[in-house]
């Protein structure tokens, strides 16, 4: 198992797809065959996508009563054996939290495309926002990590998701593609390219499921109905799962363990694009859609004769706190245009060097 | 043209203003050029003021969205007087002469769309794709061919032969006129 090079499932060539179309043919070619969701705009049309493709290749398609059991539902593919996602949009992401956090600790791999929306609440639900940024990370309770990747055009939403299926499926984790609505609704070329480079889960008969000596190294992930003892639980466990609520140091080893797998496989993750970064004065750090808007301005900008350089975090969890250091060494000030008001809820904020 | 064209359609929700945008996407696709398009979503697609929006390059596109268009096709006149101020130098606006009374003259022009259709194959459905192929002929963004083929990849059913009926109209639409 692991990393394997399997066919696309589209022929390939240029296609002419909006993001939320993309998303469902990366999942399809990563080899997706669950999707449990609740429609929601605007990521509606990738549900939809799902449930004709799905059934056009044998896979399982669920339209769940509501956002709370689409998630329980993907993690229980996912537990089952397939790979497993859900889309929706930041009051459906809301919803998934508390079964989200439960994934993190039964380290269940599983895809949560957030099609992002102007919120809070209902909000705009037609309007672009990248308000869910922090939820994503820090939405359920508990110290735990997952990965999210932030696409900011179609060819990324496709190649993002596969992408994501590989971070889930490597590091039995559940992985975001933290898309918008400007991104998901966008059409644009599209080059599907003939392979695609996928990572199945491990296996390894007999050896504890939730544990591992070293921190770096994922355990392996059985499945129900192969015939080992399995037992899955959100309470705090051992290594082969089996509950163990008193033990502070049981505790100690799970929790740090779920951080230390990705936290110390950072560089295998983290991914960000620079620009124009050699001489620049003043940088624009940014991600997804926004960032598209950002590299025109720069460019403007470097038009006429201002050093401005360009950064782009690919992934934005775990976030890629070394290269931003690194970056700020040589720069007077680095600008971070966003679409949501900023940590301090004030609107744009400056980052000073260090 | 240039390296870069940016198009946007508008008219009512219904009238095929997003499916000619999508046409008019895939077709430059066929073409290998790179293409970026966005539409309006939700309740303004059916039945309030509706827009499309197209942009076709030689290179990568930056930024997706149209920002000047070159090139305006209005269905409405409330999508004319919304749009036609918001057009680059040198820039066209072909307009469907049955809902407008333009108040401008420089680049614009006039196809009587809505009325060859309902003349021709007694369909105003097709409106959208002759004016969109009156659009091709006079300005080559894209081939002829490439139009067709995203019309027979993108319309299905009973509608595919009258939609290609429909650009086959606008491709000679400038004939139509002078019969008049």
């Amino acid at each position: 198992m692991a990393w394997k090079r399997i066919k696309a499932s589209l022929p390939p060539g240029r296609y002419y797809l909006s993001g939320n179309e993309a998303v469902a043919e990366g999942a399809i070619a990563a080899g997706c065959r669950f999707y449990g969701g609740y429609p929601i705009t605007p990521s509606s049309e990738t549900m939809e996508r799902m449930a004709h493709r799905l059934g056009q290749i044998g896979g399982i398609f669920v339209q769940m009563e509501d956002e709370l059991s689409s998630i329980a539902a993907v993690i229980g593919a996912s537990w089952a054996g397939a790979k497993a996602m859900t889309a929706t949009s930041g009051p459906g992401l809301s919803l998934m939290m508390e079964n989200i956090g439960y994934a993190t600790f039964t380290e269940t791999p599983c895809i949560i495309v957030d099609i992002q929306r102007a919120g809070p609440a209902t909000g705009q639900a037609t309007r672009v926002g990248s308000g869910d940024i922090m939820q994503a990370k820090w939405g359920s309770h508990g110290d735990y990590q997952i990965i999210a990747v932030s696409p900011w055009s179609v060819q990324e939403m496709y190649d993002g998701t596969i992408r994501a299926f590989n971070f889930a499926e490597r590091y039995r984790v559940p992985t975001f593609v933290l898309g918008d609505e400007a991104v998901g609704h966008l059409r644009e070329t599209l080059e599907i390219k003939p392979w695609v480079r996928v990572f199945d889960r491990k296996k390894s008969r007999g050896r504890p499921p939730f544990d591992s000596k070293n921190p770096r190294q994922i355990p392996p992930m059985p499945t129900f109905g192969e015939g080992e003892t399995l037992l899955v639980t959100g309470s705090t466990h051992d290594g082969h799962g089996i509950r163990r609520t008193d033990d502070p140091k049981v505790h100690s080893r799970l929790v740090r363990r779920l951080n230390d797998k990705i936290l110390l496989n950072q560089q295998h993750i983290v991914d960000t694009e620079e620009f124009f970064i050699e001489d620049s004065v003043l940088t624009v750090l940014c991600y997804g859609f926004t960032a598209r808007s950002a590299l025109t301005a720069v460019k403007e900008l470097r038009e006429e004769g201002h050093r401005v350089g360009f950064m782009r975090l690919k992934t934005l969890w775990p976030f890629p706190h070394e290269r931003v250091a690194q970056l700020s060494q040589g720069v007077e000030k680095i600008f971070v245009p966003e679409m949501n008001r900023g940590p301090g809820g004030r609107g744009g904020h400056e980052i000073q060097p260090v | 043209m240039s390296k870069t064209v940016q198009i946007r359609f508008g008219g009512f929700g219904g009238q095929g203003i997003v499916l000619a945008g999508l046409l008019l996407g895939r077709a430059a696709t066929f073409e290998g050029k790179f293409v970026a398009g966005s539409n309006s979503y939700g309740v303004a697609a059916r039945g309030a003021a509706c827009r499309s929006e197209v942009v076709i390059s030689e290179d990568p596109i930056d930024f997706p969205q149209v920002t000047i268009p070159d090139i305006v096709v209005v269905m409405s006149q409330r999508a004319y007087d919304l749009f036609s101020r918001q057009v680059a130098k040198g820039g066209l606006i072909f307009y469907d002469s049955q809902f407008i009374v333009p108040r401008r003259r420089r680049g614009m022009v006039e196809v009587p769309a809505t009325e060859m259709a309902l003349r021709n194959v007694e369909e105003k459905r097709v409106a959208n794709v002759i004016l969109l192929a009156a659009v091709v002929a006079q300005t080559g963004i894209v081939s002829q061919g490439a139009l067709l083929r995203a019309i027979d990849e993108s319309v299905k059913g009973k509608f595919l032969e009258l939609n290609r009926k429909a650009a086959a109209l606008g491709f000679h639409w400038k004939e139509e006129i002078h019969e008049r």
